[in-house]
């Protein structure tokens, strides 16, 4: 009986599998009677290494999600890496009291959200209040807000504990974003999970398919209109491999895309139909040693392999020319960039004569060197520095880890942990003290600071510098290179490069211009399908 | 190990299956030809380093300048993104191959023959003890088991080897069992017993040496399995570290350079495809040669 | 009978509980903390210690398995690490896609593996055997995420004629409401009537399709093979073709249907089999299945969304064996 109902249910599947074939055979596009042509619409279609987004809630993402919450919800001011400026966006102004402790927003008017209700000075209150309530994700750009109030319908005033530059924080593409308090009732992310959004950008969530592929279609209502050229609709899409990647955007199935290999930028710069878009961004790379481990607990080792690491080697064959080597912790292109910092250059000879002084004649020690696994750019640098380490009697394990693994394993017991970890790291909002404060500031618990680097006077800078920040970037500034200076010269770490940023766009898509504080975001709305 | 297989009482019927065998297999072409593959593969793994034009390229030696080149006759097989020879690393992965594979059956080996042998002997709650553990282990999905317990101990050739061995012996032990439940049954087993032998000692030295035989034929038809096993582990960045020339790795490594150097991938994916073949066309033949069900043919 | 499925099922249960707990257990032992990973990429020490409050990782394991075991009877596998979205939500979005392409994997296995693995065993150690044999035994011993990038480079760069990769052209479905039934595409198109999704869907599939199925393929016609060469030795069997009767009829009726259940069991055997190949291509295909979805949970040790697929797939696997057995149980001639 049964087995002839499974022979029955076979039977059905054989040929529900046969009508799909002979449907396949006759080009089927005929009986689609149902399917109503519409207007045609212009499509911009972006292909992301990584999942367009994981997190919908404003308040909470602090990853990939940059790209797509960009387009649908925006912060109070902008800045524009390029041109060095702050761009006013849902605060038309802002003015801050001397002693950089008051700062005041002027809201602009005529704002709507995308469930139709207008912006005012509550519903930025509501925001960020529910952002700094939640604390999660990047929340602690706000640590130095005491609190906020609502002066009238369209003034906003932040009260801090200690100065703080609100103008770069209010402009950071994580945790600084304003959605409408009719939609968002609770604190939990329920809501947002769901698929939806209330956010005042130019495009609102179409549909999605979840982890994949992302679907905007323009908001009809924005308040800086559509006149000129737009697209209507975004699709944000998933497309892991590099090759796939490279190849949708030769034969024009995608617009724009990021992070391919160099040797693919390289093969697709005589191609007339692809443009390549150089971003100096705020990306940078460094390997950082255990400082608190022998031997690179001394500052003459530590200085001996800073000597023997290939940055030339490291720039023309890993990056393929698309990035420089590091001079310092703070990249190239952000102010508190110390231009006049000591570099070290590849010499062996040098890092054996220190390493002899510090009682390493032969080298003859072993060292182990976690990067990220997957990534080829730290695989292809951690081989190219092994196979130079050797030549000084120093033995490199290299391991691949998934990036939670190293960082458990750098934060966990002391005995256990790496000698060497490559990290990447770019700034939430863009300032030195990113870098300064996270990587080289003591900390009682390793969080960031991997190489376990403590030096009080540095942290002594750092701090001072970072309050200066608030009132007086120029003074700030020659704090942060103050510090960076001892850091350099005790190489607690490795400063491998800088990188660029290369953007592969099909030619017809025109305006678009990258943004270092933004990393991998586009701006939609500024694009548009040209010639 | 062999001359335990020959030792026991039952030696003057097993030299003359031996002979069928090997008459067998003599008319068997494709497993003949299979077996002077896997006999030329461990011949390659074993002289590898003598053979490979550039040994210093299957280990830490690089050379940027020569990056991605196509075949040619000073790079057989073109060289990789490091500018080494693939032709080399390719002969060189052989090794890593058949030993990591080697070292993972042999580590389910020893974990699953002792608990066949238990369970099958012993039988009772402890057999059923340990079939519904074998039970538990068998009903993953193929791969996630190891993929998991990869993950867990960290990306390394030697975990990938760990993480297998722990989802691949209760094939071993269902197997064992089986045997010992039969041989338990045979003369000089009941002999042993009723002179007293303990438990212990019937289990190693008369129920262990009598399966060894089949598990090791099956163990050899796993082989091909489990070098795929690995070079997925590989592919997925669970095993083999850089810059290790392991097959999967390199071909995980080559999809960045997909369409630029087209043998890079290739050449990885045939070595793969030619072993894994040749062991599993072994296996068959062997399983065929040896099972009295098929063999009187 | 009824005592044997019964007994059946329950020893299905068991067996789940186990794999349930060893899961469990290795991913509670993943060096890496998940409350760290539940705040995000740069939290401070504060944030983590709230988290791990919020997300119960302070109470002893064995309070953590209970409490696990509990929400699981209610269908909540937790919350994924990486989206803080119910793994049972972001499954039920996955499931459809990887089934999708497993039921075709195993179509194909079916109606190709099975006939192999017959004209194999009739003609043993003729060429057509040498040559079907070659076939499976070379299926099974490809790399498939080898040859997926093949593939994709031979019929998308080289040819031009199928796509590269995802489940439909972003163009229809933008401008098409698809149709959702069942989540899977090609059925949901072709009942609602929609044929030019069902077109397009379908030249989609073909690619993932064919490098998933071909290791079910070989698996089937392996097995088949072997099983009726068992069979075909068996003293009915050779009494039978003593008696006179067809070869043909020897071959299809008596023999195949006493391989009834080693095939089923090999069905069973082969959706494992698809199943982790879909592991490792689909993400060269942008295929939004669990295998990407899993791949991706491993990479980012997302413990909660490696134990829901690990637990979905083992039901999945545990459930076809269970029918196999049955099956086996249910032809008279084997005696229980």
């Amino acid at each position: 009986m049964k087995i002839h109902m499974k022979r029955n249910l076979m039977l059905l599947l054989v040929m529900i599998l046969l009508v799909s074939l002979a449907f396949s055979g006759c080009g089927g596009g005929t009986g689609n009677g149902d399917e109503e042509q519409q207007q045609p619409v212009s499509i911009a279609y972006y292909a992301t290494n990584s999942e367009p987004i994981l997190d919908w809630d404003p308040s909470v993402m602090f990853s990939n999600g940059i790209i797509v919450l960009n387009n649908i919800y925006e912060t109070l001011l902008r800045y524009d890496a390029v041109n060095n400026e702050i761009i006013p966006v849902l605060a038309e102004s802002y003015g801050k009291s001397d002693d950089s402790l008051v700062w005041t927003f002027n809201i602009r008017q005529g704002v709507k959200f995308h469930d139709g209700t207008d912006l005012n000075a509550e519903a930025v209150k509501y925001s960020i209040d529910r952002t700094m309530r939640i604390n999660k994700g990047a929340s602690y750009i706000w640590a130095a807000v005491k609190e906020i109030n609502v002066v009238d319908e369209y003034t906003v005033e932040f009260v801090l504990n200690y100065p703080a530059p609100m103008d770069l924080i209010a402009s950071t593409g994580y945790a600084a974003f304003i959605y409408s308090p009719a939609s968002v009732t609770s604190d939990d992310s329920e809501w947002f999970s769901s698929g939806q959004e209330c956010g005042t950008g130019p495009y609102m969530l179409q549909s999605q398919v979840p982890g994949d592929e992302v679907v905007l279609t323009k908001y009809e209502e924005y308040w800086s209109g559509w006149e000129g050229e737009h697209f209507d609709k975004v699709v944000i899409k998933k497309v892991t491999e590099t090759s796939s990647r490279r190849q949708m955007i030769e034969k024009g199935e995608a617009d724009v895309t990021i992070n391919l290999p160099y040797e693919d930028v390289e093969a697709m710069k005589d191609n007339e139909d692809v443009t390549i878009e150089l971003e100096n961004s705020y990306i940078n790379v460094a390997s950082y040693f255990n400082t608190q481990k022998a031997p690179l607990d001394d500052k003459l080792v530590r200085q001996a392999l800073s000597y023997a690491f290939p940055y030339d080697d490291v720039v023309e064959f890993v990056l393929g020319g698309y990035g420089t080597q590091g001079r310092g912790p703070v990249p190239k292109g952000l102010w508190g960039h110390g231009k006049t910092l000591k570099q070290y250059t590849y010499d062996l000879d040098k890092a054996k004569e220190l390493l002899a002084e510090a009682g390493y004649p032969d080298g003859g020690f072993s060292l182990l060197y976690t990067y990220m696994s997957g990534d080829e750019e730290e695989k292809k640098t951690a081989q190219l520095y092994k196979a130079e380490l050797a030549k000084i009697g120093v033995d490199l394990e290299i391991r691949g880890m998934p990036w939670d693994s190293q960082w458990e394993m750098s934060k966990g017991d002391p005995e256990g942990r790496q000698d060497m970890l490559v990290m990447y790291w770019w700034p939430d909002y863009p300032s030195p003290v990113s870098w300064l404060y996270n990587l080289y500031h003591s900390e009682e618990e390793p969080l960031f600071n991997l190489g376990y680097y403590s030096n009080e006077q540095v942290d002594a800078l750092i701090e001072e510098a970072d309050q200066k920040s608030a009132s007086d970037i120029a003074e700030a500034e020659e704090l942060f290179v103050q510090a960076q200076e001892i850091i350099v010269d005790e190489a607690p770490a490795i400063f491998q490069y800088d990188k660029i940023n290369v953007w592969v766009e099909n030619n017809t898509f025109k305006g678009h211009v990258p943004n270092p504080a933004y990393p991998n975001v586009v701006f939609f709305y500024n694009t548009y399908r040209g010639e | 190990m062999l001359t335990k297989l020959f030792s026991s009482k039952l030696m003057e019927p097993k030299l003359k299956e031996a002979k069928f065998s090997l008459f067998l297999l003599n008319r068997n072409k494709l497993t003949k030809i299979s077996l002077i593959i896997v006999l030329l593969l461990i011949l390659i793994a074993v002289i590898s380093p003598w053979i490979a034009p550039y040994p210093g390229h299957t280990d830490l030696e690089v050379n940027p300048q020569d990056k991605l080149l196509p075949p040619s006759s000073q790079y057989f097989f073109g060289t990789d993104e490091l500018g080494r020879d693939i032709f080399s690393r390719v002969i060189f992965g052989t090794r890593i191959s058949l030993n990591t594979a080697l070292v993972a059956v042999i580590l389910s080996l020893i974990i699953g023959i002792p608990l066949g042998a238990v369970a099958g002997t012993i039988g009772g709650k402890i057999d059923e003890l340990i079939m519904r553990i074998t039970d538990i282990f068998l009903s993953f999905p193929p791969l996630l088991l190891a993929i998991a317990i990869a993950a867990v101990l960290g990306p390394s050739l030697q975990n990938a080897m760990i993480a297998i061995a722990i989802s691949w012996w209760p094939w071993y032990t269902r197997l064992v069992r089986g045997q010992a439940i039969s041989l338990k049954e045979r003369q000089f087993v009941k002999a042993a017993e009723a002179i007293g032998t303990s438990q212990n000692k019937i289990i190693f030295k008369h129920i262990i040496p009598n399966c060894i035989s089949p598990v090791i034929v099956q163990a050899s038809m796993d082989m091909g399995g489990v070098i795929l096993t690995i070079s997925s582990l590989s592919f997925l960045g669970l095993g083999a570290q850089a810059p290790t020339p392991e097959w999967g790795l390199m071909i995980s490594t080559s999809r960045n350079f997909f369409l630029n150097a087209w043998w890079y991938s290739i050449f990885p994916g045939i070595a793969i495809f030619i072993t894994v073949l040749a062991f599993n066309l072994l296996g068959d033949g062997l399983r065929e040669i040896l099972d009295p069900k098929t063999r009187k043919n | 009978m009824k005592k044997y499925i019964l007994r059946r099922i329950l020893l299905g249960i068991i067996v789940l509980f186990g794999v349930i707990a060893i899961t469990f257990t290795i991913t509670r032992v993943i060096p890496s903390d998940p409350a760290a990973k539940w705040v995000g990429p740069r939290a401070t020490h504060e944030q983590i210690q709230e988290a791990r409050i919020e997300l119960g990782l302070d109470q002893p394991y064995i309070i953590q398995f209970g409490k696990y075991i509990s929400d699981l009877l209610h269908g909540d596998l937790g919350y994924s690490l990486r989206s803080h979205q119910p793994v049972a939500t972001e499954l039920k979005n996955y499931i459809p896609a990887t089934v999708e392409l497993v039921l075709l994997a195993t179509l194909l296995a079916i109606i190709l593996g099975i006939p192999l693995g017959i004209y194999s065993a009739k003609y043993k150690n003729r060429w057509l055997d040498h040559l079907s044999r070659l076939f499976s035994v070379g299926a099974v011993s490809l790399p498939t995420f080898w040859v997926a990038l093949f593939l994709q480079l031979i019929f998308f760069s080289k040819l031009e004629i199928l796509p590269l990769g995802g489940r439909i052209s972003t163009n229809i479905s933008i401008m098409y409401e698809l149709p959702n039934i069942t989540g899977m595409l090609l059925f949901d198109s072709l009942v609602t009537g929609k044929f030019m999704i069902f077109k397009d869907a379908f030249l989609h599939m073909i690619l993932p399709g064919i490098t998933v199925a071909l290791y079910p393929i070989g698996l089937v016609a392996r097995m088949t093979r072997s099983a009726l060469l068992e069979i075909l030795n068996e003293e009915y069997i050779v009494a039978s073709r003593s008696y006179g009767l067809p070869e043909k009829t020897v071959l299809w009726i008596y023999a195949l249907k006493n391989s009834l259940g080693p095939t089923s069991t090999v069905v069973a055997l082969s959706v494992g089999y698809t199943l982790m190949n879909t592991f490792l291509v689909e993400a060269i295909f942008s295929w939004p299945g669990i295998g990407r979805y899993i791949s991706d949970a491993v990479i980012g040790l997302d413990y909660p969304a490696i134990m829901g697929v690990t637990i979905f797939s083992a039901v999945v696997y545990l459930a076809l064996n269970l029918i196999a057995d049955i099956i086996i149980a249910l032809d008279p001639r084997v005696r229980v």
